[in-house]
């Protein structure tokens, strides 16, 4: 380092004001749009949906023709036939007894109009006003699963490098920078959420006009659609930053992904079957709470007994958790886990 | 004034299980500004702790801490872009090069592009800018790690072990680099290393820790007078003889390394004398200036 031509060890004399024209936002934007692993993350989801796309449109997803039609129809006939025959079979049957009629007996005929043509279709068409809320939902789900592991690596790799810590060096008001990290995160699952949304959406639009048909669309069906778009967007908001917060608190991304696999497969699973009267507050639940229109409808199964006549009653019911129930829950779990993580970094000594 | 005040500072670090680690133990440290001052002690004796207070990674449980004449940490975010920092080992992304790592910081303060290319250069790395840091060696990381310490062209750099995992000539260009920063009227280093040699090479002045104190400080050539100093080395055919002779002579003599060592000599020619009367003559008589092992050995017997 001596022997090329020299630079000056010191260059224009340090203003105390450095601080203020740099950016710890753009600094934090660079460095989590530089990382391998994110975007490696990012193809792989993309692939995905396109391969997905594929496979649905050329396997399940096809425009009614009239031969299409034609052979539904030809399968229920088939179908009725069939009936019809295991039902002079029924009736055929010896030692019947003579106090029942045949049709309580072996069943009414089986009729063709009995039968929808669509239901019998090899491939269905894609109807846009059922195919694209649903898909928002699958994406939705996709994308929040998606935020989750890029919250949990951007964090968790910092802290296995401790790279964070010598960003402090530079930034010593530890909120500052756990901050910025958290408003790009937020950032970025917003982003990838709404353009994951908006590429749906087109694509749902294509294969109606491809694969099946654009209407005719319920009232206020763009309303509704928007609603669950949002909520799904904040769904990835909270997952991300979900994912973050674990991460933060146990330092580390893997152990963070042991944390959620634990959390969704083991203590989901045993709550649901022990202490079934939980379930609303189960991530799972909230999460379909927030995501699905109206609400989830969950049923709680209860301990069921039987009465002093004899009869078996179920004392399960039925809830309903709204969207509200579904956010807020999410909500809280989410601000508390990030939360104790932002206040641990920021009094914690730091080796 | 001061680059660095430290006033009767306390930490203990708290163990599971155990009772708490006393890491500081009432430490009273001053560095004045300009030049290289030398941060000397043994392993544990709490030197990275004391950077780690200075720079607010660490609180402290009692005492008081300047930086650049402000109180830390609370003012740690007004004089952080005078301090240039590198704390034990380097702490980079492994998977970004070693220059993108470099730019990431720059971009938090604001420090220029041409500033990023400066700093490789000046540490050496300029050609290997853009390989990933964990492909780096561990003298390459070190670089890095110095290469970010004086991306801010800090008034007060402060280098926790630089030397760490470089090989000889790695070690020569640190000590170059330290001292020309040093040397430049602007800036001050702060050296912390538990080589005496390092600290005798490179630094103007030296505070010694010893089991969380300061045991002594001032500028190096003071430091070392006055402690062990006045031995001197005699060598002469009939040794043992001679230091018959001169333990007579009131001298206290041990032998070192096939020589005789005498001890607390005010004036050498007494020797000469001495050992002339009874016809043995001297082939060596070396004056012994004291070097900072002995004195580092003193003083941390002293202190404990
Ligand atoms: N994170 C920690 N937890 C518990 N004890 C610690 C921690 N860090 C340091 N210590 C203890 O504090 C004391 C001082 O450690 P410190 O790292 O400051 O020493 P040092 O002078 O830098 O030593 P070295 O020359 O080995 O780097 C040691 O006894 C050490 O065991
Ligand atoms: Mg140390």
């Amino acid at each position: 380092m001596t022997d090329v031509a020299t630079p000056p060890v010191v260059a224009a004399p340090a203003g105390d004001d450095v601080a203020a024209r740099g950016s710890l936002l753009r600094a934090e934007a660079r460095r989590f749009t530089s990382r391998r692993f994110i975007r490696v993350l990012l193809l792989l989801a993309a692939a995905g949906y396109v391969a997905a796309i594929a496979i649905a449109s050329s396997t399940a997803f096809a425009k009614t023709t009239p031969e299409g039609l034609a052979a539904a129809q030809r399968s229920i006939e088939q179908l009725v036939a069939e009936q019809d025959r295991y039902r002079e079979q029924c009736l055929a049957q010896p030692g019947r007894p003579a106090d029942v009629s045949d049709d309580q007996f072996c069943g009414t005929p089986a009729r063709g109009s009995d039968f929808r043509a669509e239901d019998f279709l090899d491939k269905r068409p894609f109807v846009l006003s059922e195919g694209l809320p649903a898909g928002a939902i699958a994406v939705g789900v996709a994308v929040a699963a998606l935020s989750f592991l890029i919250g949990s690596t951007y964090i968790g790799a910092e802290w296995t490098s401790r790279s964070i810590v010598a960003l402090l060096f530079w930034q010593p008001r530890r909120v500052r920078v756990i901050g910025a990290k958290l408003v790009v995160l937020t950032a970025a699952a917003v982003l990838l959420a709404v353009v994951a949304q908006a590429v749906w959406w087109a694509t749902a639009r294509v294969m109606a006009g491809a694969l099946g048909k654009a209407g005719p669309l319920p009232a206020d069906f763009y309303g509704d659609l928007l609603g669950q778009q949002s909520r799904a967007v904040l769904l990835a908001v909270l997952a991300a930053l979900l994912g973050f917060g674990i991460s933060n608190l146990v330092h580390n991304t893997a152990a963070a992904l042991g944390v959620g696999f634990v959390y969704f497969a083991v203590v989901e699973t045993a709550i649901r079957n022990l202490r079934p009267a939980w379930q609303e507050w189960l991530l799972t639940d909230n999460a379909a709470a927030l995501l699905t229109d109206g609400g989830y409808r969950l049923y709680v199964y209860g301990e069921g007994f039987v009465d002093e006549r004899g009869t078996y009653v179920d004392s399960g019911r039925e809830l309903l958790l709204s969207n509200l129930h579904g956010g807020l829950v999410l909500g809280f779990v989410t601000t508390l886990v990030v939360g104790v993580g932002v206040l641990l970094f920021a009094r914690r000594d730091l080796h | 004034m001061d680059v660095i005040q430290v006033v009767g500072a306390h930490k203990s670090y708290r163990r599971r299980g155990k009772p708490p680690e006393r890491a500081l133990d009432g430490l009273d440290l001053v560095v004045g500004s300009g030049g290289v001052h030398g941060f000397l002690g043994p392993n544990g004796s709490g030197k990275t702790t004391t950077i780690r207070m200075l720079l607010g990674l660490v609180r402290a449980d009692a005492g008081e801490l300047r930086l650049l004449g402000r109180p830390v940490p609370e003012a740690l975010p007004e004089v952080i872009a005078g301090v240039g920092a590198l704390v034990e080992t380097p702490l980079f992304f492994p998977n970004f090069s070693g220059r993108l790592n470099l730019r990431l910081l720059a971009d938090t303060a604001g420090v220029s592009r041409l500033r990023v290319e400066e700093c490789l250069e000046l540490v050496g790395l300029q050609g290997r800018g853009d390989d990933r840091f964990k492909g780096y060696s561990l003298g390459m990381k070190q670089r890095l790690g110095i290469a970010a310490a004086l991306l801010k062209s800090p008034r007060l750099l402060i280098l926790d072990e630089p030397s760490n995992g470089l090989d000889p000539a790695g070690i020569r260009e640190v000590r170059e680099l330290v001292q020309r920063l040093g040397s430049d009227g602007r800036t001050t280093v702060f050296l912390s290393s538990h080589l005496l040699a390092e600290i005798q090479q490179v630094c103007d002045s030296v505070s010694i820790m010893a089991r969380g104190r300061c045991v002594a400080t001032g500028p190096v050539a003071e430091v070392l007078a006055g402690r062990g100093s006045g031995d001197v080395r005699v060598r002469v055919p009939q040794q043992q003889r001679a230091a018959q002779v001169l333990t007579e002579a009131g001298f206290v003599v041990t032998e070192q390394d096939g020589a005789l060592h005498v001890h607390g000599v005010d004036d050498a020619g007494e020797i000469t004398r001495t050992l002339v009367r009874k016809r043995l003559y001297l082939t060596e008589l070396t004056p012994l200036a004291a070097d900072l092992e002995s004195v580092f050995l003193d003083l941390t017997r002293e202190a404990s």
